[in-house]
């Protein structure tokens, strides 16, 4: 998967966004980050601190009003909408608290769906959306529709689709917000398997066990990073 | 993202939601069905009406008398009888005129062929023998003026059991009691109509020189009646006078005034050619003798225009109202479809909002705003497409039952079928547009948080 170790997958520089709703809000404000291929980072910090409009900018979701972006070593804040939709399909994988699959369709449907909007044929896309299910344990659970698995079946099949498309950087937002603990730890367990692996993971979370799972926490407060915790032993 | 793909997805979301697609289906199959079928009844009633004119047809001049105002109402509209015989020989005399015959309807009640009597309430024609050509006839030849011959078609001689053939008599029942042998000089190729006078499409028809009645056997006939019989015949006029009747037999039968020589309702005035400017020199020309005092159609004309027609006018004109009537329904048809239309853009917006989670996770996976806007327009297209095709078998069942009942000739209008199904894939395109515009314009963060 990535190939250099410790060469920034991702990388923030004076990073800011401001809202203008009447008074401007800056939610996020001059944050420089280096996210290494090959990394675990997690994002903590209370609600308001700017953990969700880092993700977006991060996602490609949003641009920043002030700052860059770079993923992969191209420059996300100036490319046009159709180039950061194809780089969020191609280079990111997002894995949301809610799971966010297609309701109408199966799980290999829907692990295959990043790979309809490249162009990916149909027999290539079943092949390699079962392969993405067999890897996250779910290699019997094919043709079931999200509504017909449980919530950790359903946060795996949400994982298979992020890695489907080999990205460079797989988002987490609050992965485990919705699941119980055990089985929130079992998907810890998983993220750290694909870690070992050598996927690049960028989490955002306000609870403090699971962001120990990471090699490194990113404090943030009031849309700054307040400190970056250098964990010694990965997880646990 | 491939068409096949988009189509794949739409389909499935339409499945998906089973009841409200067909409802939203519904609106356009009913406005396409019927369109469908007003448009196949309308054509229909047009080729029952018109069927197809003979090609030496197109250079004939229809002349009749009428009021002005009802001029433009059709073939024989308000027609008076004021055309003589005469005025049809000296209009046939005019230098742009080949040939010209005067056209009444003699009024009759039945016609007997070996014993066997059918009844024909409508009548006969009364022409000239200028009305046929010779190529109209499978058998024999046109009858002469001042005879007592006719002119049938085939299904004419289709409505008896025995054949006839060529020499052969009939008897035609005038009135109660007043009887002409004719004998059948020709019968004709089929029995399409042969004039616009006669109405479109083949009927039973049978013809007979214009001045039948005025002719003496025919008269000698009305003067063999008893006293009784004719004041019976003839009403309220004096019968005592003999030497007045054979012009009041003739005016009953003919349509005049006692003492005087028949009238006929209208006059065909052949051209030289079919070519405009021969058929407007025979007009002008006969409408100049009509309207100078030399005719005898002039001294009953006071207050009545006359009115010349082609064929082809003629046939525009029926044509020009049936289309009238037919623009009026498809119109109403049309607003239905505009109803169907807009459910199915409701049906969208609807179904955007409904979606906008799923948009949004569409995008975060890679779904360019194209793409969005493909799958929306598709899924409307879709439910487009299908109203039509269901709309289009719908209105055709519908139009083919209506018409077998009614008794009119089916038409598969190939040209409308084709029209409807461009017409649901563009009320497909038009009504899927915005919301689906709408659609790829989501925004993936809001549309994530969306619950």
């Amino acid at each position: 998967m990535a190939t250099e170790r410790r060469s920034a997958a991702v990388s923030l520089s004076g990073v800011g966004k401001t809202y203008r709703l009447g008074e401007p809000v800056h939610a996020l404000d001059g944050v420089s980050l280096e996210i290494p291929t090959s990394s675990y980072t997690a994002v903590m910090g209370p609600s308001g601190s700017g953990k969700s409009t880092l993700m977006n900018l991060v996602g490609c979701l949003d641009t920043p009003t002030e700052g860059s972006v770079t993923i992969d070593g191209k420059d996300v804040t100036t490319v046009s909408d159709r180039e950061r939709t194809r780089i969020r399909g191609e280079d990111i994988g997002f894995v949301f608290q809610t799971f966010n699959l297609m309701p109408r369709l199966t799980a290999r449907e829907n692990v295959a769906l990043p790979m309809v909007f490249r162009g990916v044929d149909r027999s290539k896309r079943r092949q390699r959306a079962a392969e993405a299910l067999d890897s996250v344990g779910l290699g019997d659970r094919l043709d079931h529709h999200p509504n017909e698995l449980s919530g950790g079946q359903r946060q795996r099949v949400a994982i298979a689709r992020a890695l489907v498309n080999d990205p460079a950087l797989l988002l987490a937002d609050e992965p485990t917000g919705n699941l119980d603990t055990e089985t929130g730890e079992q998907i810890m367990g998983l993220f750290e398997e694909l870690y070992e692996q050598g996927n690049t993971i960028l989490m955002v979370t306000h609870e403090r066990p699971i962001a120990e799972h990471a090699e490194r926490i990113v404090h943030l407060l009031d849309g700054e990073i307040e400190r970056v915790e250098e964990l010694s032993e990965v997880g646990r | 993202m491939n068409l096949l793909e988009s189509l794949r997805i739409s389909w499935r979301s339409i499945r998906g939601h089973k009841l409200r697609s067909t409802l939203t289906t519904l609106g356009v199959i009913i406005g396409i069905a019927a369109v469908i079928t007003f448009v196949t009844l309308g054509t229909g009633l047009q080729d029952e009406i018109i069927g197809d004119i003979s090609p030496d047809d197109q250079q004939n001049v229809y002349v009749w008398a009428a009021s002005p105002e009802d001029s433009g109402q059709g073939p024989l509209a308000g027609a008076q009888p004021v055309f003589t015989q005469r005025d049809a020989s000296e209009v046939a005399n005019l230098s742009g005129v080949d040939d010209a015959y005067v056209y009444t309807r003699v009024p009759g009640q039945s016609v007997t062929y070996a014993g066997d009597t059918v009844p024909r309430d409508s009548g006969f024609i009364g022409t000239g023998p200028g009305y046929f050509d010779a190529e109209d006839f499978a058998e024999g030849g046109p009858f002469e003026r001042g005879t007592t011959q006719a002119v049938i078609n085939p299904a004419m001689a289709g409505l008896f059991d025995e054949n006839v053939s060529v020499g052969d008599t009939l008897t035609l029942g005038i009135y109660q009691g007043v009887q002409i042998d004719v004998t059948v000089t020709g019968i004709l190729e089929n029995s399409d109509s042969m004039s616009a006078f006669e109405g479109f499409g083949p009927s039973p028809r049978l013809y007979v020189p214009a001045d039948l009645t005025e002719n003496t056997e025919t008269q000698t006939e009305l003067l063999n009646l008893s006293e009784e019989e004719l004041s019976e015949l003839l009403g309220d006029s004096d019968v005592a006078n003999r030497t007045n009747l054979s012009g009041a037999a003739g005016g009953l039968l003919g349509g005049s005034a006692p003492g005087e020589s028949s009238r006929h309702i209208a006059m065909v005035v052949e051209a030289p050619s079919k070519s405009d400017a021969d058929i407007e020199r025979a007009k002008s020309e006969t409408k100049a003798y009509l309207t100078s005092a030399e005719s005898d159609a002039s001294d009953r004309s006071e207050g009545l225009a006359f009115q010349l027609k082609t064929s082809a006018e003629l046939i525009s004109q029926l044509e020009d109202v049936l289309d009238l009537l037919q623009d009026f329904i498809v119109g109403i048809a049309g607003i239905s479809l505009l109803v169907g239309s807009i459910g199915i853009a409701n049906i969208m917006l609807v179904s955007v909002t409904e979606r906008t989670r799923e948009i949004g996770i569409m995008k975060a996976v890679g779904a360019q705003r194209r793409d969005i806007l493909e799958l929306f327009i598709v899924e409307a297209v879709i439910l487009g497409v299908l109203g039509a095709i269901l709309g289009t078998a719908l209105g055709l069942l519908a139009g083919y039952a209506v018409a077998g009942y009614i008794g009119i000739p089916w038409v598969f209008p190939v040209g409308w079928t084709a029209l409807a199904i461009a017409v649901g894939i563009a009320v497909g395109v038009l009504a899927g547009l915005y919301p689906a515009w709408n659609a790829s314009r989501t925004d993936p963060i809001d549309a994530l948080r969306y619950e």
